[in-house]
């Protein structure tokens, strides 16, 4: 990453001025949590308070049953001001929930919040050693000695501020990219919706209806499409792509390349008559290959922008350099075949990743046959099939010889919950999906035979197990409990056996079908790989992108300022999705009203008369804070920027030069800590000496 | 029918006896584990799909159930697993094809090493391995192969080949080192 503006020293803090930190013998207060029975069953939480408070610079040394309590809290403040404590540990669980918690709480007591040291009694030792009570409460001791030592060493610090760009920028134009732009842009911020494809819609715009309520999909998207194209807040940039993302939460630098249409967007109206005269005809790509299409379209009717692109790759005129019929036909002049990328600069404060899914592709060689037999289909392909948009006006047929079909077949977990291919989630779609196409076929042929392969049916959302009811007792769908382990086709009729076992009967069956539809899984987009590396996101064990917390922040990630939306975290049905794209937007429109953030102070400093500007430190960090720069002397010096920095420690443990600083894990903060928990109980004064010397 | 089969259909009538209800005392909650400990995967993670039964070449035949042996695994069942579990071919077919990465076939291995060593073994297991001992392998060239191997154009087997000698001692030395002999019971074969 680049260089965004350096931070000024002044914009000030909110943080009260630490008082009583001036004293040279540090007063320390330790506070030991029993956490109910989480720790105080294990370790013997009065034996840990009582050993603490002969600890050298210990004043005051309490126990207490919660103390993240509001009467925990307040014991805390009263026996800080009573004793004039300057220095806090607290002996608890993880930092990772309540330091925030016992930060505002030191605060209200008078301290800097940065003097608070939390020692973790429950994850690191009364969970993992419940076997052994009375050494887990040693090693409780053992660890609040260390640190009180390093609490003693603790220097106040100050947090900072900065400005937060009151702008957003979605990634991704499905239907919670959509949702979550429209809501960002009601709230008055300026929001820029970046989409790859020629049309926003995403996958939700192929559907043909909807489940539990069988709502038609395009219908209920289409106004909000059309309203997020006409939203004064809202830049659509359709055909477009993220290239580059720099800067920090509230000031991120975005590159965005706009891939060249062919097609002035501002002089196209879409009367489609370049498309009439079109030589070239494709299959369509938004139809699942069973439409056709020319080299300048638009996906589908309803698109929004409603702009026609050219598909370079066909074009006769990039093929052979003639043709331009749609030039000569098109009364705007909006066709330009010299038209080239774009790349547009973008200044944001938050980002919203909504860059969906895409479906599993049946393996070349796999059981299903996916690519051998005709009427073989993927569930998107049902759906076009069915769409009354679709290639065949809504009505079902099958591939091989356009007959409608009189046995179908699904069959469920193609691509989900398999070991072997390294898909062990399941997609949380495809029983609801496959459900609802059974019901659709139902209602067009009354008379189709329809059999849904299972192994276990989920309809645990609102309103699903009454459908999954209704299709079996109003349609008389059946549900046939087992994985089909082959298919074979009937060379002439082209109609497919399938064997599996009737798990529940304990029974080999073999029954033929005219049509297989096969229940694929969600798999993360193509696209989104890319943007994670951009955004430095992490990935779940199931290739999506991994939430800040899976319970408590299931919209944020690791990278402040940087949400998720729909199935870009995990799969999920369309409710869900807009759920959590309304999520993201309120969560970063949070950022920006406030029009501030607090940067945290836990960071690096690089001492520039130590540094010798190797760069060491420029190459290894994972967030790009380290830069380098010519200094007043003109010499090269590494500099730290701020916002940037998450004070990880990476470049100050591998500073060839000692020049760097992990503020809060200094080199004298970190031994004094060794030498106390090398200071006594057997390990005796040996090692004592042994950490000293290090030191 | 030759020898060998009559000697499969008499392995699964225990099968054929089965309770109307099962209770605990029939359970073996260790069962799962012990299976692991014989080589088999954890019988647990199974989803029961049913996949492995309708790949199975042997399943199609008679009425065994790889899926269901994997369900009796999971329960603890034992008495029910005992005949089934010696018409497997092992050719791992349900392998290939089972989601849950489970290896049934080995499974079936693991409970032929916990039925042996409980002293279920059927009589075909003890013919095939006094072959072994006595012929240097397991299935005896009969007449009756013979007859087969003529029309299709193919030699006499012959048992006795001299090069077999030193083999057959190597292999009996081995049985016998390796107690084999004497928990299948065919001591009495192995004279090293």
């Amino acid at each position: 990453m680049g260089s965004p503006e350096p931070l000024k020293k002044d914009p000030v803090t909110s943080t009260p001025p630490a008082t009583g930190t001036e004293t040279i013998t540090p007063r320390i207060g330790v506070f030991v949590c029993h956490c109910g029975s989480n720790i105080a069953g294990v370790v013997d939480c009065p034996k840990v308070t009582e050993s603490a408070s002969k600890m050298p610079g210990v004043v005051v040394a309490r126990d207490n049953k919660y103390t993240c309590s509001d009467l925990g809290q307040e014991e805390i403040v009263k026996a800080i001001v009573e004793a004039k404590v300057d220095r806090v540990v607290i002996a608890s669980c993880s930092p990772r929930m309540h330091e925030p918690t016992f930060r505002a709480c030191i605060q209200r007591a008078g301290l800097n919040p940065y003097v608070l040291h939390m020692v973790n009694i429950r994850e690191q030792c009364s969970w993992v050693h419940n076997q052994e009570k009375e050494r887990a409460t040693e090693k409780a001791i053992d660890l609040v000695r260390m640190g009180v030592s390093k609490a003693a060493r603790l220097m106040p610090l100050e947090a900072r501020e900065v400005p937060v760009e009151p702008k957003a920028l979605v990634v991704g134009g499905g239907v919670a990219g959509i949702q979550a732009a429209l809501d960002l842009g009601n709230m008055g911020f300026k929001v820029y919706l970046v989409e790859s494809k020629p049309s926003i819609g995403g996958v939700m715009a192929q559907l043909d209806k909807t489940f539990p309520t069988g709502d038609c999909a395009i219908c209920i998207l289409a106004p909000k499409m059309v309203e997020l194209a006409r939203h004064p807040n809202v830049t659509l940039l359709s055909y477009s792509e993220v290239e580059e993302v720099k800067g920090y939460i509230g000031n991120y630098e975005v590159k965005v390349r706009r891939k060249a249409r062919y097609v002035h967007e501002d002089k196209c109206v879409g009367c489609g008559v370049c498309a009439e005269v079109c030589p070239v005809k494709v299959d369509n790509e938004f139809d699942m290959g069973f439409g056709k299409r020319k080299a300048i379209y638009v996906p589908f009717p309803q698109a929004v922008p409603l702009k026609y692109t050219i598909d370079r790759e066909n074009c006769l005129h990039f093929k052979t350099g003639k043709c331009l019929l749609c030039v000569k036909e098109c009364t705007n002049k909006a066709i330009d075949h010299k038209m080239e990328d774009e790349v547009l600069d973008l200044k944001v404060g938050t980002i919203i990743v909504a860059t969906g899914f895409q479906t599993y592709v049946p393996m070349k060689k796999g059981v299903y046959k996916y690519w051998e037999y005709e009427n073989v289909i993927t569930a998107l392909e049902l759906e076009r099939l069915l769409n009354a948009s679709g290639p065949t006006g809504g009505h079902l047929i099958r591939p091989s010889d356009q007959k409608t079909p009189r046995r179908v077949a699904f069959i469920q977990c193609v691509g989900s919950r398999n070991k072997k291919i390294d898909r062990n989630y399941c997609s949380r779609v495809c029983c609801m999906y496959a459900i609802k196409n059974a019901q659709i076929i139902k209602e067009h042929e009354p008379d189709t035979e329809i059999t849904v392969y299972y192994n276990d049916i989920r309809a645990f959302g609102k309103g699903f197990e009454e459908l999954y009811h209704r299709v079996r007792e109003e349609f008389g769908v059946e549900f046939f409990r087992g994985r089909p382990a082959k298919l074979s086709e009937n060379r002439e009729t082209k109609s497919i056996m399938i064997r599996a076992e009737e798990t529940l009967l304990n029974k080999i069956t073999e029954r033929e079908f005219d049509l297989i539809v096969l229940s694929v899984g969600l798999l993360p987009s193509e696209g989104s790989k890319r943007i994670g590396k951009t955004l430095g996101l992490s990935l779940s064990s199931d290739g999506f992108f991994a939430e800040a917390h899976p319970k408590l922040r299931p919209v944020d990630t690791a990278t402040d300022g940087v949400f998720l939306a729909g199935c870009a975290q995990s799969p999920k049905d369309i409710p869900d999705s807009v759920a959590q794209a309304k999520a993201a937007a309120s969560s970063a429109a949070a950022i920006m009203f406030s029009g501030k953030v607090k940067i945290e102070p836990l960071t690096v400093e690089v001492d520039e008369s130590l540094c010798v500007g190797c760069g060491l430190c420029v190459e290894l960090c994972p967030y790009g804070a380290p830069e380098l720069i010519q200094n007043a002397e003109g010499r090269t010096r590494a500099r730290i920027v701020e916002a940037l920095c998450h004070g990880c420690g990476t470049c100050a443990a591998s500073c060839p030069q000692n020049a760097i600083t992990a503020k809060q894990f200094t080199d004298e903060q970190i031994c004094s800590e060794l030498t106390a928990a090398l200071s006594q109980n057997g390990h005796g004064k040996n090692g004592n000496k042994k950490a000293e010397e290090g030191v | 029918m030759g020898e060998v089969e009559k000697t499969f259909i008499s392995g699964l009538k225990e099968e054929l006896v089965e309770e109307k209800v099962i209770d605990e005392s029939q359970l073996d909650p260790n069962f799962a584990k012990e299976i692991k400990k014989y080589g088999g995967k954890d019988v647990m993670t199974c989803l029961q799909c049913g996949n492995c039964t309708g790949v199975c070449p042997i399943s199609l035949k008679i009425d065994y159930k790889t899926r269901s042996i994997i369900k009796y695994c999971q329960f603890g069942l034992r008495t029910y697993t005992l005949g089934t579990r010696w018409v497997c071919a092992t050719c791992y077919r349900c392998y290939e094809h089972c989601p849950a990465d489970i290896n049934p076939a080995e499974v079936m291995i693991a409970l032929r090493h916990i039925a042996v060593r409980e002293g279920v073994i059927p009589p075909f297991i003890k013919v095939a391995a006094t072959n072994l001992v006595r012929y240097g392998q397991s299935v005896k060239p009969d007449d009756e192969i013979n007859k087969i191997r003529k029309e299709l154009g193919l030699e006499d087997i012959h048992v006795f080949d001299p090069g077999y000698k030193k083999v057959l001692r190597e292999i009996r030395v081995l049985v016998h080192a390796s107690k084999y002999d004497k928990l299948i019971g065919i001591e009495d074969e192995v004279k090293v």
